[in-house]
């Protein structure tokens, strides 16, 4: 104990500094946000949800989704004319780069050029249009090779970059165009954003600062910088949030963390009407050939017990309830109030036309090794289909080896658990993958649909110009999806993100401001920070 | 040639024979991790033709010979090719996330060299009384606890409950400091920012130590044990009898030949905790290269995972020769037995 008395003195001297030490301000009008990593900042490779808040902020797009509805309005452009497969977009002239340059009709075909040119990140969306043209510095047009209905949703994954900057920064590659500017946009912004970017490293954090010159103006609360970081620890973050140094968490916390940060009185911001949570059914073997049993499974499956197994409190959950294919708030989609429900009944009804014997059958229930929460829903399906008489094993896949099994139909398991996105609004980027019959065998098809009916109604969906027409194809679909049961349609996922009180995000909380797209409600010139 | 050289040249021959080995190993294993990388790189929305394309540019359609004689050309050139998952050279990467682990784990060495020896040493010499028991539990504690736990508990207990630390990161926003050498310790001082420079230590405190505490546990209990071994040789007797203090005892003649078996597991440990930095990184959101190779390693990208392995391979090596160095300057039998026949 004397060794103890001998350092007492000093010991306590060095905890009093470090107290002192550690009690420092957070600097004022900064929004610190995190997102799982990597921040990939070249727009022409963006795809993941920390690369569309990037893409959203630092550039802009032609259109932009209609907040609170289905549909697009003008951004970039001021209005659009469509003459078959041709399309001619007028630019707004007010519109400079953050470099100073003025957005020219140049840039768009030169945007569209490089994402075709690198062929990766969403630019598959882009394969259908032959070739873009500035008619004069503020007209482009852009030439389809076949009809195709969403190309004006796609537009909002086609941000505009200053090509007169990149061309400056063009680094060696194959080709005139070198390396179509890639490593100078991995680092550096090119864009008209709201923000521009001062520092950024893919794994640990960008660091973005307000634009001055930003066409529609920014308001004043909005945040001065913004520090998105990337990878952090659901401990980390809860630490953080409840130190005050951290605003906004990704919406991969637990919901067990997020529900304790919501006791302690954190915003709780929501974002929906973007995808859904399904459960594929491998219709290529047996029993599930067999469409009877198929329903069996979709009767019997208990979507209450999912929604509440994904409730952070009693008033928000990571999901609701589903009422089909295509999820609530998308074209085609069936109205709120029709939520599917467990029917035992009804599923020993189907199961008695389906010609298997369930007691004979033994289903393979996969679930992805790297998300937890979906081995509790296998255990709810084996729950519920055993009741029916079916055999069950629940089979743990890591993703790469489930995206590589899937690739042949006897691999694949019989009900594999995926979420799906839209990528841009529009339910054929939610649905064409996963259920036209030329897509079999990707991760999003797994059911192997072979379906005539069904792909006639997402060819239609494509060549069908008119909203309404296009609306009607859709719900006919959704009702047809339903009958024929491929998928269990488990729920309607809803991104929730715990949020500090000094931030307010109108398109994160209320739905009449939803961009319906994801991670667009993290437009930053929208959200206002306290200091 | 002189022993110590002849000593270095041998090191040396046998490292590069471990590089090798290791750059086969690693180039062959990264390749039979299941998954295609060049789907997991593209993403789930790519198409057949953009993943094949890619499959191409990577050579993944080659022979493993082949694809790794393309390897052996690229890096005798310096380069290691490009990582899918950040899509910046690895070179790059590792340039960015090296200087943070390797200050991380310089810190931790640090820490386990300053306390776990005194530790050991103060536990030597009270043998059997109060400090010494519960230095030992201490030490169990540190050695049985793995270091993502301890991460975990100090963070809950000195930056939850008891806000005197910080939870992330290795600075505070609010500075801005030139990357010279990519040591923040170093880059601060270099910049004279001298807030910045305790900032930094601030920051690197709880994540060093959570990292050094298995170590600090190990290098207590083997001085100690070294230590009360060393207590009974009859020359420490002899020093009794002439009244030499118990300091210097301790210090000087108790001290340096226990010190040698320490040394080779702190060596060890030192270079051990490359690798096992990883939740630590991750639980206090450092940067580090840790975090990265785990990244890279599930998401198969090839080229950062076989980057990475050959560099904390090589530290572990350089680390491993320093400690032989080391070793051989304090026991001059092993700088003898390397002199010729």
């Amino acid at each position: 104990m004397k060794f103890f008395s001998k350092f007492k003195i000093p010991l306590l001297a060095i905890l009093v500094a470090l107290l002192g030490y550690s009690v420092q301000a957070n600097a004022g009008g900064t929004l610190r946000l995190d997102e799982v990593a990597v921040g990939e900042l070249d727009p022409g490779k963006a795809s993941d949800y920390a690369d569309s808040i990037l893409m959203f902020n630092v550039y802009d797009t032609l259109i932009l989704p209609v907040q609170g509805g289905p549909g697009s309005a003008p951004h970039l452009a001021t209005s659009w004319s469509q003459n078959g497969n041709t399309y001619t977009f007028s630019l707004r002239k007010d519109v400079k780069f953050q470099s100073g340059n003025s957005l020219t009709a140049e840039d768009v075909v030169f945007s569209l050029d490089r994402m075709k040119a690198l062929g990766s990140g969403l630019s598959y969306l882009f394969v259908v249009v032959d070739s873009a043209t500035a008619i004069d510095n503020s007209t482009v047009q852009f030439n389809l090779s076949k009809t195709y209905a969403p190309f004006i949703s796609s537009l909002v994954r086609l941000p505009i970059i200053d090509k007169k900057l990149v061309m400056k920064n063009l680094a060696d590659g194959d080709g005139e165009m070198g390396d179509w500017g890639q490593a100078y946009l991995s680092q550096n912004s090119a864009g008209t954003g709201a923000y521009r970017v001062t520092a950024h490293n893919p794994l640990e954090e960008t660091v973005m600062e307000k634009s001055s010159t930003y066409f529609l103006g920014v308001a004043s609360d909005a945040p001065n910088t913004v520090r998105l970081r990337y990878g952090l620890e659901a401990a980390t973050v809860r630490t953080l949030i409840a130190q005050g140094k951290h605003d906004i968490s990704s919406q991969w916390l637990p919901p067990e963390v997020m529900g304790a940060l919501a006791k302690e009185g954190a915003q709780l911001f929501s974002e929906s009407g973007t995808g859904a949570f399904y459960l594929k059914l491998n219709t290529t073997k047996a029993p599930l050939d067999d469409v009877n049993c198929r329903l069996a499974l979709s009767s019997a499956f208990d979507y209450e017990a999912v929604v509440k197994m994904i409730a952070i409190n009693d008033e928000v959950s990571s999901g609701r309830g589903s009422t089909g294919a295509i999820p609530i708030g998308m074209f085609g989609s069936n109205p709120a109030g029709q939520e599917l429900k467990q029917d035992m009944a009804a599923a020993k009804q189907h199961l008695a036309n389906c010609k298997y014997e369930a007691g004979n059958h033994t289903l393979e229930l996969s679930w992805i090794a790297e998300v937890p929460l979906e081995e509790r829903i296998a255990l709810l399906m084996l729950a519920n289909f055993t009741e029916l008489g079916f055999k069950g094993e629940i089979i743990k896949l890591p993703w790469a080896l489930f995206a590589e099994q899937v690739s042949k139909p006897e691999n694949t398991p019989n009900v594999s658990q995926l979420f799906v996105n839209a990528v841009t609004g529009d339910p054929d980027t939610l649905i064409y993958g996963m259920y036209h019959s030329s897509n079999p065998g990707t991760w999003q098809s797994p059911e192997y649909l072979d379906d005539a009916a069904v792909d006639a109604l997402l060819d239609a969906g494509r060549s069908v110009t008119s909203a309404s027409k296009r609306e009607q194809v859709y719900a006919g679909l959704n009702n047809h999806l339903m009958a024929i049961a491929p998928t269990v349609y488990a729920f309607d996922r809803q991104s929730i993100f715990a949020a500090s009180n000094r931030v307010s995000a109108p398109a994160l909380t209320n739905p009449k401001h939803a961009f319906g797209l994801d991670g667009m409600g993290f437009s930053f010139r929208l959200m206002s920070v306290k200091d | 040639m002189p022993p110590i050289l002849r000593l270095i040249v041998q090191r040396i021959s046998l490292a590069l024979v471990v590089l090798i080995g290791v750059s086969m190993l690693i180039f062959a294993i990264a390749r039979v991790i299941p998954g295609d990388p060049a789907r997991i790189a593209l993403g789930p929305n790519a198409t057949v033709e953009q993943v094949e394309i890619l499959r191409e540019t990577l050579h993944l359609n080659d022979p493993i010979y082949v694809q790794y004689g393309y390897f052996v050309r690229d890096i005798s050139q310096g380069d290691l090719g490009v990582s899918l998952y950040t899509n910046r050279p690895v070179t790059i990467d590792i340039a960015q996330f090296l200087p943070a682990t390797l200050e991380l784990v310089i810190v931790a060495g640090i820490m386990m060299i300053c306390i776990g020896l005194p530790l050991g040493m103060i536990s030597a010499r009270y043998k059997g009384q109060f400090i010494d028991n519960l230095l030992r539990v201490v030490s169990l504690l540190g050695v049985s606890a793995p270091s993502f736990v301890w991460a975990v508990i100090l963070m809950l207990l000195f930056a939850y409950f008891l806000p005197i630390f910080p939870v992330a990161g290795r600075i505070e926003d609010i500075y801005v400091i030139k990357a010279v050498t990519g040591f923040l310790l170093i880059d601060t001082l270099i910049d004279g920012n001298i807030d910045a420079f305790f900032n930094a230590s601030w920051h690197i405190f709880l994540p060093a130590f959570a990292l050094a505490l298995s170590g600090i546990g190990q290098a207590a209990r083997l001085t100690r044990a070294n230590m009360i071994e060393t207590y009974n040789k009859p020359y420490i007797e002899m020093m009794r009898a002439y009244g030499v203090s118990q300091f210097r005892i301790a210090s000087r003649y108790a001290f340096k030949p226990s010190l040698i078996p320490s040394l080779t597991i702190i060596g060890l440990d030192f270079a051990a905790m490359l690798g096992n930095a990883f939740l630590v990184e991750a639980v206090f959101a450092w940067p580090g290269l840790s975090r990265y190779g785990v990244a890279v390693i599930l998401r198969k990208d090839l080229n950062a995972i076989v980057g990475t392995v050959l560099v904390i391979s090589l530290t572990f090596v350089l680390v491993n020769i320093i400690v032989d160095l080391l070793i051989a300057f304090l026991n001059p039998r092993i700088r003898y037995s390397q002199r010729p026949k």
